[in-house]
């Protein structure tokens, strides 16, 4: 297995998780693999080196290449340290991999602005602190690879959640944007929201997976299967690969045994007017001709 | 008789630009309205009491009841402060519109740090401030509307605005997840993706309207600030009660529901994990089969990969 043979990956907070499968997939396959992660808790707190010695040590173990970095990519020093020392351990950067995240679960009226503040810097901040000097040094080499993980907290909706959902729906938009920026370099961006099988099963409709089945693009009786950290990694490892370099600004929910591509946000239906509308006329057209068939996701309690 | 007779509103970035209109709109349908506006310049710098006092003015001016407010939305305290001062000064919040935006544009690998911070803190920073002591307001109401501002350039992607972008793709979560939170509490929580021309758009290249798929109107140059403000009335008032969580596209006399970005095509395996060949396949023939580089390198860029055929991974 050497798909990956030569190239040389960041995967941020790589020490647990769906990072760590990312980190020793790469490296099975050949990547030569910088190993970030700080050893916090789930909530910031605390501070380890030993998580990211013990999975480079695993993927050195197992006959591959890797280094640990303890630094955080919260800080805009932390993400440039670690972009450095893949180029000054391994020659080069060929691909980031934002894997690293926190929670800090409120709902909107009672979060903190600490709350808010420290999910946004770790999700958010800190793809922008390691992308900005990655992405310096791909347009040279007119090559490189950007994976943002998303969620379908941010992009469907997930209540408590206003400082993840969020980011994570932000970390989205850079996709897209970052693909725009760079995309004539050779560089690809596109962003991964890992699933649970429950998670998406309650977020699509009915209607679509029986269009789905009707096509045959999905079974309607797939077996579910339990959703594992390393089910997300192929995906990730796939797209840095020399065959994904025209897959660029999407957005791929991954997980258990599916990979699906996101709709982009069109405009799914319209009303068109050669003029200004005005109030009256839209409380008529927009719940009939816009609304038809969505529910509110959280009516009033009764 | 106004639609929102009796409200009380409060619209951050209102002395110029789309803020501007829907404040006005607000006012003339019968809102109290505070006009919040620290009178900055597009890249954020400056401070000028006039823009605030201005829509303001013109909103009395025509018989309607509104203050100024020249607070920043990118400071926890100055969100407050503007919530805090409609409830003192009309009892009440029944709608928040979060308008108010900077722009600075640079390509990811030119952007510094300043830049990027600048931009997310009032956008989406902004908004965090005021939605969350809104909907403290709201809850204890039971009733409340709250209407956000993203934009295409983080539903779609722009180039050279990776801050903006970001931001605004993040709000467009921030609504989805905000709706759910307070929906029960008879609040609502929406945005709209406006495409139109101001004084923040200007050197835009587009003005603004994002990548070639982004929507256009149907009706070429009609897209003024005027033009997005009817569906934020309509959004605040009370029959749109049960609309929440939902992102519109306004230009011109175009509305349009945004499709959500749930999944479009799927490919299974019934034994994960995948193999990368089960993946170049699948994900090749049936994820991309629509798709398209938004910006393939050129013919002249030597690019592992592309001339690769069949497709066949090791």
């Amino acid at each position: 297995m050497t798909a990956l043979a030569g190239r040389t990956a960041l995967v941020t907070g790589a020490a647990g998780g769906i990072g760590r499968e990312v980190a020793l997939l790469l490296g099975r396959l050949g990547a030569n693999v910088v190993v970030n992660d700080p050893g916090v808790n789930l909530d910031g707190t605390g501070g380890s080196a030993g998580p990211a010695e013990e999975v480079a040590q695993a993927i050195v173990d197992a006959g591959g290449a890797a280094v640990p970095d303890a630094g955080s990519v919260a800080t805009p020093e932390g993400g440039e340290a670690m972009v450095r020392r893949a180029v000054e351990e391994f020659g080069r950067i060929d691909a980031v991999i934002h894997a690293a995240g926190i929670l800090r679960d409120r709902m909107i009226f009672n979060m903190t602005e600490e709350e808010w503040h420290e999910v946004a810097a770790v999700h958010l901040a800190g793809y922008f602190h390691v992308v900005r000097p990655a992405s310096q040094l791909m347009r040279q080499q007119r090559f490189g690879r950007l994976v943002g993980f998303s969620s379908s907290s941010g992009l469907v909706g997930n209540s408590g959640q206003a400082n993840y959902g969020a980011a994570k729906a932000g970390i989205a938009g850079m996709a897209r944007c970052l693909a725009l920026d760079l995309g004539r370099y050779a560089v690809t961006s596109n962003a991964i929201a890992p699933t649970a099988e429950t998670r998406m099963t309650q977020s699509v409709p009915q209607s679509a997976r029986s269009a789905r089945s009707a096509s045959g693009i999905a079974p309607l009786s797939a077996e579910p299967t339990r959703a594992e950290p390393a089910h997300v990694a192929p995906m990730v490892a796939y797209l840095l690969t020399d065959q994904a370099w025209d897959i660029n600004g999407c957005v791929f929910y991954v997980g258990a045994g599916r990979v699906s591509i996101a709709h982009e946000a069109q405009p799914l239906r319209s009303i068109n007017k050669p003029e200004r509308w005005s109030v009256a006329e839209l409380a008529e057209l927009v719940p009939t001709e816009l609304m038809r068939g969505l529910a509110n996701p959280a009516p009033p309690a009764s | 008789m106004g639609a929102l007779e009796g409200k009380v509103a409060l619209v951050t970035g209102a002395g110029r630009g789309i803020g501007a209109a829907v404040a006005t709109l607000l006012g003339a349908e019968g809102a109290s309205v505070v006009v919040n506006d620290p009178g900055v310049n597009t890249d954020g710098t400056g401070h000028d009491d006039g823009p605030a006092a201005q829509t303001a003015g013109a909103i009395v001016a025509a018989g309607g009841e509104a203050q100024p407010n020249v607070d920043s939305v990118a400071e926890a305290a100055g969100g407050e402060a503007m919530v805090e001062q409609a409830v003192t000064a009309y009892g009440r919040l029944d709608i928040l519109v979060n308008c108010a935006g900077i722009l600075r544009d640079r390509m990811i690998f030119n952007m510094t740090q300043e830049e990027w911070d600048a931009v997310i803190a009032v956008h989406l920073t902004g908004h965090f401030n005021t939605i969350r002591p809104a909907s403290l307001q709201m809850r204890a109401q039971r009733a409340g509307r709250i209407i956000n501002f993203t934009s295409v350039s983080g539903l779609l992607g722009n180039p050279g605005q990776v801050n903006y972008g970001a931001a605004k793709a993040a709000i467009a979560g921030l609504t989805r997840v905000a709706a759910r939170d307070v929906g029960r509490y008879g609040v609502t929580v929406n945005a709209l993706s406006p495409v139109a021309a101001t004084r923040m758009t200007q050197g835009v290249p587009g003005g603004g309207s994002g990548r070639s798929s982004a929507p256009r109107s149907a009706f070429g140059g009609m897209r003024e600030a005027e033009d997005v403000a009817p569906m934020v009335g309509y959004l605040a008032s009370d029959e749109a009660w049960d609309i929440n969580g939902q992102i519109f596209h306004v230009q011109g006399g175009r509305v349009s529901l945004a499709h959500q970005p749930l999944p479009e095509h799927t490919i299974v395996t019934p034994t994960p994990p995948w193999t990368l060949a089960e993946l170049d396949d699948g994900v090749h023939y049936v994820l991309m089969r629509r798709r398209r580089n938004p910006a393939a390198p050129p013919e002249d860029v030597e690019v592992p990969g592309r001339d690769v055929t069949p497709r066949a991974l090791a």
